[in-house]
């Protein structure tokens, strides 16, 4: 500790010399606005502050008295003066008010077409959801169009923050809340000499953001942190924001990262599927009946349909109701399955039958998913 | 609670003082206008802090209420309005012997002061009696805050020996205290302490008030109990369908308790929350919203199993259940919270009226001092007026 | 009262009666007499010792969180569990200085002492229910440490949920603590009500009255009228943890906005049981220092009333972000502006109050300057946040943590320890060392602004709170941070210093304690200074003169004795001397 005191006046320093902002970067079309109201109200502050601190200073000079001294007037009150400092700053309040409202409900409004991402928050870690089942902690957003987050948490309050955009919501549990923005600075990509060589220093585990300052896929990014407190991780609460400049670009990270790495068994990706698309609201692993059956007997199993048909739930069958859900309906159950189709690739629904195969009692059982090398991309 | 400041005990005999001021005046006040005014300024400021204890209440049943008007509709059904009426009943009739005893107390009627004080209390206990019995045979059937609630439309009534006794709880503490009283007023008889004897006499008077209480709502109570009776035959196997059900009910008297399970299903259905979710088209979660909803009903173990096909989609089996947990939950959460801290006023009250009823045989009162009757009778009609509202809000509107 | 009610000679007839050499610190002995004393004085003492005990917890807290926050991946905690011991240590720093320090300080402790003795009343009016309110207050403290051993408090002050209906942590007994503490905090308020109601005297019209009396009395207004529905809502939090009643958890359809509805509903309004007081005391204090009237005494006054009812209305200002509807969240934010016109009165009020004055820079004063700095700062960032655009970026953020700190630390603190500085002598009839005070505020406003402005910066550069650890980036400013929060913490322990070696609490290690307290150190022309220092059992031995609490005009000061006197008796002015002619109590006859 003592060390780190000696090292105190460089640190200093530096923050005050070459890094020295108010503000992180603008980078979205609240930020110039944000920024400008913010030192417009910073200047009235100054503008009131010196003479009050001025005042301070000098009448404590002019007036010091040795004691016993009189003052030099009693007057006890000065109605128009009084009525004047309490109105005259009005005005700039409401000036304030006005231009804070103004900027607020532009931040509320949002516009039509506005590209939309789900945003799920969990204890600790966030999910977007880029529809069709693509889901990923980052958020990559399209620069010089709109973007609306729709947000929902599975369990306390967080809140959405990102400070290069000047943009915040909570994230309540139980209702959904919306923020939307534009951001008009697309990430840099770095090199991929650079990216080549980050990615071999950084090895197999968790990607270091802090340390590299850029993503796995070679992108610079903008913080996005959790600034409502949620316990005992809300400090590494954190994922990135990164903008594209082309709708090409954004779709082919999209498809990068929704398709199933070349390193991954089948049945290790439809687990992934299995816990990320839904499947697990209404299908139990354990036989608890739930809206729908469970996967426990599932696979290989004989099942009853609720217009009295018979069949056997082969690759086949599970492939139908993947797609088809409501044609065979097993008895005792609500035909309320959504249908998956278009949703999931040839190559998804495989993998959830390879992974519905372990699952199952029924059926000749597949091997047991053994790779642990999975990485799970929402811890 | 001010009131016990007022009392002439307040202050300090050992330091002396002018031998015109009276006994009851507290040291630090001049005269005993001062004395009384402070006191009544005092008793009134805290009976606005009790309005804004409850006003939290108050809000919470309006929110939840503006947010879920068929939950509260429907779950109001459950509540006895003939015993609501008596109870009352019974607190008006407190406010108006509580106001007679100020006055008796003004005129040193002595005597009647100790008797109207002891008809106020006679009244709180029939309403704790009568309380004890609406909460014992809702906590029977399991009619619950959220987190506990355990009623089953099918068995309404379950076997009382699967539960604890409920009732027997809840009067154990008003036994001992009837039983120490009546102990109490044989020794004091004994032992010939007529000042003992006096204040004993009144009190066993009002403990035995409460087990009136609970005689009337137990004859209260049976009317209905009889109407359950026909649900619980008409279904030995606790499967029932909605038809029956509301056969059952339609024999049975006005407000039955299985009324809800039936009519529940006639209630027209609240889609509107999931149906704009649903439709706006910028809710991308919204599909693996609506499975968790389902999955939370489907758990609950009702909607699945009656719906049996008749009724088409989850999400409307899923609305028209009122009874479960997550929404009818709130109703007895606000029920219970609300009664619950209106028994606990009832009970402070009856602590500060014993203390007012020893003082009153003790004859401390006079034409100049009278705050403590006052002030008590200020916050007993307080707790009056708070019934006056929650007897509406909860039993009557539907 | 009426002049008379103590005719002179009473003590003479009445052996019972205090003679004036006792004061109320000497007219009975013994740990009994304190525990089950009934006079507000002792009280306040009492009142005064707690809270700076659990002022010392929580600055030690501070301390830790400042220290851990040294590096970017936290210096004090280590280890798995590092995060949980940080949101502990944060929680009850705030916690324990909201509920347990600066609630009760300035009404609690100070106003006990001082609003029967300004008023010229013997006592306040329920003496009883107010040793009962100070009861409450450490059933409530003990309450605290129970859950401090039991497994800790990690939800944040403010006890939001569905996190406080989830956590492990012991909710339910901080919750219960800070529910008896409302109690307590309401019986205060209801007494001080009705002591200033009834118990004025003859001549004390209610624009005689001290403007402390004033903001005490607005703050009572808030301390009855608000902590019930913190009552209330902490009930239904415990039932919601006990019995899932389904109100505020969203796992059985409750709403977690409305928790904080009912939250701020009371703790906003607490805001202003925080500040109002202060304000009283800083006008008495630039008042009585500058000898010189107070300037625009009606609308001090009134804005204190004013702030009080209009501080009802802005609760919604801590949720811009929860997702109120765009309605009500501008609704809210226009109202929070309106707040800020009576607090500017008062600064500019303040200053027209030094304009022409005689001022003496005692340590009293000091610390009053300090406060109008500083105060000033937080008021006018509150702006920033009051805005509805900028709040977007800054909520949630150390801009925040900065902000407040300006207030309730700056404006409180300062404010609390200057009046504990301006009414010592009267308290426990010392004088302290003037240097030493003065030294003490100058390190305290120093290391103030060395810990909380650097935290604007933070904020603005969108530093989150309440974070355990945090990015590079942000490691200068929150060393700059932690640099003054260690000078800020000295400066207060010189502060201590300084009162307990005036007492004579260090007389053992040779050092003396300050000289007797004359009645009028400083030139007050409140009541509180006409009694001896310290006062005797029943404040006064006889009926005060009632005169303008700010008319300075006939106040000389006799630097042989160096105090303040009367000279021109145009009141009713009684002598200070002792009528009786006792040789033994002469020295203590001022």
């Amino acid at each position: 500790m003592f060390a780190l005191m000696n090292n105190m006046p460089h640190l200093l320093g530096d923050q005050l010399a070459s890094k020295f902002t108010w503000f992180p970067e603008q980078a979205s079309t609240f930020a110039a606005e944000n920024d400008w109201l913010f030192f417009f109200i910073t200047w009235i502050c100054v503008l009131f502050f010196i003479p009050i601190a001025g005042c301070l200073f000098y009448f404590c000079w002019k007036y010091c008295k040795p004691k016993g001294q009189k003052a030099e007037s009693n007057t006890a009150h000065n109605t128009p003066l009084e009525l004047a400092w309490s109105i005259l700053p009005s005005f700039f309040l409401v000036a304030m008010f006005v231009m804070g409202a103004r900027s607020y409900l532009n931040q509320r409004t949002v516009p039509e077409g506005a590209n939309n991402i789900g945003l799920k928050a969990f204890k600790w870690g966030w999910t977007m959801d880029y529809g069709k089942g693509v889901m990923n902690p980052e958020l990559h957003i399209l620069a010089n169009e709109p973007t609306k987050l729709s947000m929902r948490s599975s369990d306390v309050i967080h809140s959405v923050f990102v400070p290069a955009f000047r943009a915040k919501k909570d994230v309540v549990p139980g209702r959904y809340n919306y923020m939307w923005f534009e951001a008009d600075v697309a990430s840099e990509r770095v090199s991929d000499e650079e990216l080549a060589k980050a990615k071999f220093e950084n090895g197999d585990g968790v990607w270091d953001y802090d340390k590299w300052q850029f993503t796995q896929d070679g992108y610079r990014f903008f913080d996005l942190y959790c600034t409502e407190y949620c316990g005992k991780n809300h400090s590494v609460m954190q994922t990135v924001v990164v903008v594209h400049e082309t709708v090409e670009d954004l779709d082919a990270w999209i498809e990068k990262v929704s398709k199933r790495p070349a390193d991954q068994t089948p049945e290790a990706w439809g687990e992934k599927l299995y816990n990320q698309r839904g499947c697990a609201g209404c299908h139990s692993l354990d036989g608890t009946k739930r809206v729908g059956p469970s996967f426990k007997e599932s696979y290989g199993n004989q099942r009853r349909f609720a217009d009295g048909t018979n069949a056997t739930a082969d690759e086949d069958y599970i492939r139908n109701s993947i797609l088809y859900p409501k044609k065979q309906v097993v008895e005792g159950y609500q035909p309320v399955m959504p249908s998956y189709q278009g949703q999931l690739s040839d190559d998804d629904i495989a993998s959830i039958i390879a992974y519905l195969k372990t699952v199952s009692d029924y059926g000749p059982k597949a091997a047991p998913v053994t790779d642990d090398e999975e990485t799970n991309i929402e811890e | 609670m001010s009131t016990i400041e007022a009392s002439p005990e307040v202050g300090h005999d050992e330091h002396g003082h002018d031998h015109d001021h009276p006994p009851f005046l507290a040291h630090h006040f001049d005269t005993p206008e001062q004395q009384f005014d402070s006191g009544k300024l005092g008793i009134w400021l805290f009976l606005v802090t009790e309005v804004l204890f409850f006003s939290g209440m108050f809000c919470a049943y309006a929110i939840f209420r503006a947010l879920r008007p068929e939950v509260f509709e429907g779950c109001s059904q459950f509540l006895n309005t003939k015993l609501g009426a008596i109870n009352t009943g019974v607190l008006l009739f407190s406010s108006l012997t509580m106001a007679w005893a100020v006055r008796c107390s003004q005129l040193e009627q002595h005597k009647g002061l100790v008797g109207t004080l002891a008809a106020t209390l006679s009244c709180a206990m029939i309403f704790l009696g009568v309380k004890a019995i609406e909460y014992s045979h809702k906590f029977g059937m399991g009619l619950l805050p959220a987190g506990l609630f355990a009623y089953d439309p099918s068995n309404p009534h379950p076997d009382p020996a699967g539960h604890p006794p409920y009732l027997a709880y809840i009067c154990a503490p008003f036994a001992l205290a009837l039983a120490g009283v009546l102990v109490w007023l044989v020794v004091s008889a004994v032992t010939g302490n007529k000042f003992q004897f006096a204040i004993a006499k009144p009190l066993s008077v009002v403990c035995v008030c409460f087990f009136v209480g609970v005689g009337l709502g137990t004859f209260l109570e049976s009317g209905e109990e009889s109407a359950d009776h026909v649900d619980v035959h008409a279904d030995p196997n606790g499967l029932a369908t909605a038809s029956v059900m509301l056969e059952a009910e339609e024999s049975a008297a006005a407000d039955a308790a299985p009324a809800i399970a039936a009519s529940g299903a006639m209630i027209p259905v609240d889609e509107s929350v999931l149906e704009i979710l649903a439709t706006d088209p910028t809710n991308v979660g919204v599909v693996s919203g609506l499975n968790a909803l389902e999955q939370q009903t489907a758990a609950a173990g009702t909607s699945t199993v009656t719906g049996d096909g008749a009724i088409l989609g989850a999400i409307t089996t899923t609305e028209i259940d009122v009874m479960t947990p997550t929404t009818a939950g709130v109703f007895f959460s606000i029920y219970y919270c609300m009664t619950g801290i209106h028994a606990i006023h009832i009970l402070a009250g009856i602590g500060v009226l014993v203390w007012l009823l020893v003082r009153a045989v003790r004859q401390d009162f006079n034409r100049q001092y009278f705050g403590p009757v006052d002030y008590v009778g200020l916050y007993w009609h307080l707790v009056d007026l708070i019934w006056i509202y929650l007897f509406p809000l909860l039993y009557l509107i539907r | 009262m009426s002049a008379g009610s103590l005719p002179s000679g009473s003590q003479v007839k009445d052996p019972g009666y205090p003679t004036p050499s006792e004061n109320y610190l000497t007219n009975s002995k013994g740990i009994l007499s304190w525990i089950f004393t009934l006079d507000h004085k002792r009280i306040g003492v009492m009142y005064l010792v707690g809270v700076t005990l659990a002022f010392g917890v929580a600055g030690l807290l501070a301390l830790l969180i400042r220290l851990h926050l040294f590096q970017p991946d936290g210096m004090v905690f280590q280890g798995e569990e590092a995060n949980n011991w940080y949101n502990q240590v944060f929680t009850l720093h705030g916690a324990i200085m909201v509920f347990l320090f600066i609630i009760p300080s300035v009404p609690a402790a100070l106003g006990n002492f001082l609003v029967p003795v300004m008023l010229g009343a013997k006592d306040v009016a329920f003496p009883r229910l107010n040793l009962c309110s100070f009861y409450l207050w450490v059933f409530g403290a003990l309450f605290f440490v129970s859950a401090l051993c039991a497994s800790g408090l990690d939800t944040g002050w403010t006890f939001y949920t569905p996190y406080s209906t989830t956590t492990d942590s012991s909710v339910i007994l901080a919750t219960s603590g800070a529910f008896i503490l409302g109690f307590s905090s309401i019986f205060t308020g209801l007494n001080f009500i009705v002591t200033i109601n009834t118990m004025r005297p003859p001549g004390m019209t209610w624009f005689r009255m001290p403007l402390f009396l004033w903001a005490t009395y607005a703050t009572s207004i808030i301390q009855v009228l608000a902590t019930p529905v913190l009552g209330i809502t902490l009930l239904l939090l415990i039932a919601e943890r006990t019995m899932h009643i389904g109100i505020f958890d969203p796992e059985y359809n409750g709403d977690p906005v409305t928790f904080q509805h009912f939250f701020w509903f009371y703790s906003h309004p607490a805001v202003y049981i925080m500040i109002l007081p202060a304000f009283g005391i800083i006008s008495d204090l630039i008042s009585v220092h500058s000898h010189k009237r107070i300037f625009g005494y009606r609308f001090i006054a009134y804005s204190s009333i004013a702030i009080a009812l209009l501080g009802f209305l802005v609760w919604g200002h801590h949720m811009f972000t929860a997702g109120m509807s765009s309605l009500t969240t501008i609704i809210f934010s226009a109202l929070t502006f309106t707040v800020s016109v009576p607090s500017a009165i008062k600064v500019f009020n303040w200053l027209a109050t030094m304009y022409k004055g005689s001022i003496s820079l005692t340590t009293p004063m000091c610390y009053a300057l300090s406060f109008i700095f500083l105060f000033t700062i937080g008021g006018l960032t509150g702006l920033h946040l009051g805005t509805l655009a900028t709040d977007m970026h800054l909520h949630d953020t150390y801009f925040v943590v900065a902000h407040f700190h300006y207030v309730m630390v700056g404006g409180t603190l300062v404010a609390f320890l200057g009046g504990v500085f301006h009414w010592w002598p009267k308290m426990f009839g010392k004088m302290y060392s003037e240097a030493g005070g003065r030294l003490s505020a100058f390190l305290v406003f120093a290391g103030f602004n060395l810990t909380f402005l650097p935290q604007f910066i933070l904020g603005s550069r969108g530093m989150p709170r309440r974070y355990a650890t945090y990015d590079p980036e942000f490691a200068g400013l929150h060393q700059m941070s932690t640099y003054g929060s260690m000078l800020l913490g000295f400066g207060l322990l010189v502060a201590l210093f300084v009162l307990l070696r005036s007492v004579g609490a260090f007389s053992r290690f040779g050092l003396a304690c300050g000289k007797k307290a004359p009645a009028n150190p400083w030139g007050g022309a409140t009541l509180e200074w006409q009694c001896t220092s310290p006062p005797p059992f029943y404040n006064f031995e006889r009926a005060p003169a009632v005169g303008d609490p700010y008319d300075f005009s006939d106040l000389e000061w006799e630097a042989d004795e160096e105090r303040y006197v009367t000279v021109e008796p145009k009141r009713e002015v009684i002598p200070e001397e002792q009528p009786k002619p006792a040789p033994a109590h002469a020295e203590d006859s001022n």
